[in-house]
């Protein structure tokens, strides 16, 4: 019985002029948006691929020079795109496109792409995202707000069951229909979106984006789900299909365009992001004067000079069988990598903990957790920004260790010291794999509750009102 | 009028959707007023710390001359080079406008205060701000947002069925049987709701904006906020206008509610996206990786060069060669033709930059007028001070103030003076000023105009449909 109304539901619906245009310009802007982001991705790819190979290039052709020197000159590491952000660029607008590996600091990402656009750009873009977020559950909900309302007006409601069709088998039944018309919409994109992929990255990458696509697409499928289950129950709740579309319209627009907003002041009055001077000005109190405040750069250096001496039985510096200097190099980097070890977690952490608000919100709005999960499976959202910057940190403290000993083992402590392209061939080339699917998986088992928790409950209501709904 | 006020102070959904608006509204002011606070909190703050440093580098100088206190070359506050590079650097900074807090607008995307030095302006201008970027992302709650995306659809749930619904219910007929055409009618209804309605969002966003800490006393200030009552306004009226045109092609209320759901999905989502990817593909921005790569190879090359780029230097700048000729250039002054040379070769890459954004922003300039939505949102980023044009004033003003830094500061690197405190209090200092009112004004009448045209627009052909509306059947 399910499927027979789901059938009839379907062939309506493909009958109905209204969804045929309405599907029509989603599946225009869906393409088109998918287009852009294809062009995108290619042309950001490339770009990528071109810097990366140049900053290794002028690391290796620096010439001679002090090691020291060559880890002031550093290298540069840019943040790769995820193929899947064709779909959705999430926060790679704002966040930075490259940072300099430097000796002694742990540099900010410079750069953000959305500072090279204009006001526009805040209404928000075009890409897959905004599609699937945004217009598809207007779609859902134009098709379903007169499911039952429209019928009880017609006066088809009171006839159905006259007949002895059950009211669940009914909701179910339209439940099908409506995501089976989605479906015909939704997998010629599927299909579209997967050939960009393939062609626009090489194999291994779209061998690592195919469990994320799943993913990616369970995450919407339960949106979708919850958005139709939802409908459908308004829609038999209701008084007059005026009623239900006013209440569903409300709705959606609480969903997709005032949560978001609201969700980032809350977080942010809940757990404020500390201002950059403020951060900066801790992080170089604590370069100074140590993590603690009580252990000042001049003391360390004085202490790991007496304990060098007495450790080689030697009266100065000079007379030490390592070079000092490096000595000295290594153990700021040392001493500098926990102060930024602190600041970072503790920055990276006050943005876990926003974005833990944000999915407490989704209770309420849905799109915040398609948003995250949408995000997070495009390899677009803050926790892979972090993941790429550590990488990029753990690369450039290994080329400052890889300095520092050579200083150590091969510089004199009385003449200049020169090194030369052995030493800079001895870093290798910096590789960044992006986490596994299962990573991200990890990350967003909430978000994926919530929405489950969305779908299971607004399909468990369609059927609950449906059996309680007034036929006239 | 009277009858219709009757009518609405009787149903609970008007009251309930304004005490909704005024929430809102009151909202958005608090997180307005809060962001413009924390943007004072951390200029304060910089300037604090600019002082302080000021007053350690004078007694350091003391002690340092008089032999107290031995510093290395690169620590010595009395060296010129040291001290534009790294020591003294001083603040220029965009202290939020009077009315700040009505729009955060891009201010949350741009710096907003740097720290200018002898180096090049590239070294210095992105002391970007920190932000969780998913709150980047979505964009802030504030005055702006309520009165772009929340307002008009207060009018809509207002106004969808403004006729449709006294049709449905059977009264339309029964009042247009008084001597009353449909036209007068449904004026007097929109008339008194959009009254209503704007004064409502207007009194309440200037009374939370006041409340918030607004500075009326700075000059312009009142006109401004005269441009934002009347833009708020007149974006009302376009969605009116919009409600009234639905309302006269005549179909059932729940069809306009559709229609009506669409224009706004139209006019401030599909609109703006698509016309920010055309301009984005019209105008595409080189890659800031590639800019990267150049400055990095042209410093590379003026370094490799430096001594002829010094020689060079000095032949422009006779006046500046230090005078016992056989003296070998130092550190510092070898810098000083290194970045002249760099900037020189990086700057064609920067332009290209530059030309390209303010191509991109002349199309939207140019463009906006096909969305009311981009046209209100340019015009209360433009008057609450988070716009492109006012950061762009900014911009070229802390140019200014980093050419008199380096003004300065060089020919005492090249003639290897040293500072004394006296010179701390002859040294540039920076202060903002604001963008002169009749610019301003001026773009911001272009989009009042920009918005009132299109009210007519609709309005007029949908007066003339009203004829022809069918009353009955």
């Amino acid at each position: 019985m399910i499927f027979r109304i789901a059938r009839k539901e379907m062939t309506e619906m493909i009958r109905d002029g209204r969804f045929r245009v309405s599907a029509a310009i989603v599946f225009a802007l869906l393409a088109g948006s998918l287009l852009l982001g294809w062009h995108h991705y290619r042309e950001i790819r490339a770009q990528h691929i071109a810097a990366q190979q140049a900053t290794r290039e002028q690391w290796l052709k620096q010439g001679n020079k002090n090691p020291h020197s060559a880890a002031h000159y550093g290298v540069y590491a840019f943040k790769p795109t995820a193929p899947l952000s064709l779909v959705d660029h999430g926060t790679d607008p704002y966040t930075g496109v490259a940072v300099w590996l430097e000796a002694h600091k742990q540099n900010e990402f410079k750069y953000r792409p959305a500072q090279d656009a204009t006001a526009v750009q805040r209404f928000g873009e075009l890409t897959g995202a905004t599609v699937l977020q945004l217009l598809l559950p207007l779609l859902i909900v134009l098709l379903t707000f007169n499911a039952f309302a429209g019928e009880r007006e017609l006066g088809t409601l009171r006839q159905l069951v006259s007949l002895g069709v059950k009211p669940s088998d009914l909701a179910l039944g339209k439940a099908v229909g409506v995501a089976g018309s989605l479906l015909l919409l939704l997998i010629p994109a599927t299909i579209a979106g997967s050939i960009a992929i393939t062609m626009a990255s090489g194999g291994e990458e779209t061998a690592a984006a195919l469990p994320r696509a799943g993913w990616m697409s369970l995450g919407y499928l339960l949106y979708f789900g919850a958005f139709i289950g939802g409908s459908l129950a308004v829609s038999a709740f209701a008084s007059s299909s005026r009623a239900a579309l006013i209440a569903l319209l409300g709705f959606w627009m609480f969903n997709g365009l005032i949560a978001p907003r609201a969700a980032s002041d809350i977080a942010k009055s809940l757990r404020p992001t500390p201002s950059a001077f403020e951060f900066g000005q801790k992080m170089e109190l604590a370069l100074k004067n140590g993590a603690d405040g009580h252990d000042p750069a001049d003391a360390r250096n004085k202490k790991l000079e007496e304990d060098l001496l007495k450790k080689y039985k030697v009266d100065k510096v000079e007379a030490l069988p390592v070079n000092f200097a490096g000595m000295r190099l290594q153990e700021g980097e040392n001493h500098g990598n926990e102060v930024f070890d602190h600041a970072y977690a503790d920055l990276w952490s006050v943005f876990a903990q926003q974005d833990a608000v944000h999915r407490v919100l989704a209770l309420a709005a849905p799109g915040l957790a398609a948003r995250s999960i949408s995000m997070g499976f495009a390899g677009s959202d803050f926790p892979q920004h972090a993941h790429f910057a550590k990488a990029a940190e753990d690369y450039r403290r290994m080329l400052q260790r890889t300095m520092n000993a050579d200083l150590i083992r091969n510089a004199s402590n009385t003449a200049p010291y020169f090194a030369g392209d052995d030493l800079w061939a001895k870093v290798p080339a910096f590789e960044y794999t992006a986490p596994a699917a299962n990573w991200v998986a990890a990350q967003q088992t909430s978000a994926f509750g919530i929405l489950a928790l969305w779908c299971c409950a607004a399909v468990a209501a369609a059927v609950w009102t449906a059996r309680r709904m007034q036929v006239y | 009028m009277k009858h219709e006020w009757r009518n609405l102070s009787a149903d609970r959904a008007p009251l309930a959707i304004s005490l909704l608006l005024g929430a809102v509204i009151a909202y958005g002011a608090f997180n307005g007023s809060r962001w413009v606070k924390f943007q004072r909190q951390t200029i304060a703050s910089a300037l604090t710390e600019e002082r302080g440093r000021y007053a350690e580098i004078r007694e350091e100088m003391v002690q340092v001359e008089a032999g107290e206190k031995k510093v290395s070359a690169f620590a010595d506050p009395r060296l010129p080079q040291s001290f534009g590079r790294s020591m003294g650097l001083r603040y220029a900074y965009l202290p939020p406008a009077a009315l700040g807090s009505l729009a955060i607008g891009q201010s949350d995307l741009y710096p907003y205060y740097f720290k200018v030095s002898t180096g090049s302006k590239q070294s210095f201008l992105n002391s970007d701000e920190i932000e969780n970027p998913a709150h980047l992302l979505a964009g802030r709650f504030d005055l702006a947002f309520v009165i772009l995306f929340l307002y008009p659809l207060v009018i809509l749930a207002f106004s969808y069925n403004i006729v449709s619904g006294e049709k449905e219910a059977g009264t339309l007929a029964l009042t247009l049987s008084q001597p009353v055409s449909l036209r007068t009618l449904v004026l007097a209804k929109v008339a008194l709701r959009s009254l209503f309605v704007v004064a409502l969002a207007v009194l309440l966003s200037i009374a939370g904006v006041l409340v918030g800490g607004a500075d009326l006393s700075a000059e312009g200030s009142g006109l401004r906020l005269l441009f934002w009552i009347g833009i708020t306004a007149a974006y009302g009226a376009f969605w009116f206008a919009l409600a009234i045109a639905v309302n006269a092609a005549g179909r059932g209320s729940a069809t306009n509610a559709i229609a009506l759901a669409g224009l706004w999905l139209l006019f401030l989502v599909v609109i703006p996206s698509a016309l920010n990817a055309t301009v984005k593909s019209s105008y595409p921005v080189p890659s800031r990786v590639e800019m990267i790569q150049a400055m990095r190879v042209a410093g590379e090359d003026s370094t490799r060069q430096s001594s002829q780029l010094l020689a060079r230097y000095l032949e422009d700048h006779p006046e500046l060669a230090p005078k016992s000729k056989d003296a070998p250039p130092d550190f510092g002054t070898l810098l000083i033709a290194v970045n002249e040379a760099t900037e020189r070769s990086v700057q064609p890459v920067i332009d290209r930059f530059d030309s390209q954004v303010a191509a991109q922003q002349q199309m939207v300039d140019r463009f906006r007028y096909l969305s009311p939505a981009i046209v209100a949102q340019a015009a209360f980023y433009d008057l609450a001070g988070s716009s492109a044009h006012r950061y762009a004033h900014f911009l070229s003003q802390a140019s200014t103030f980093h050419a008199q830094w380096r003004g300065f500061l060089t020919p005492r690197i090249l003639k290897k003076e040293k500072l004394t405190p006296g010179d701390l209090d002859k040294l540039p200092t920076y202060a903002f000023r604001e963008e002169e009112t009749g610019a301003v004004s001026a773009r911001l009448l272009a989009a009042l105009i920009g918005l009132l045209a299109p009210v007519a627009l609709v309005l007029l052909p949908a007066l003339r449909w009203m004829s022809r509306y069918p009353v009955v059947g």
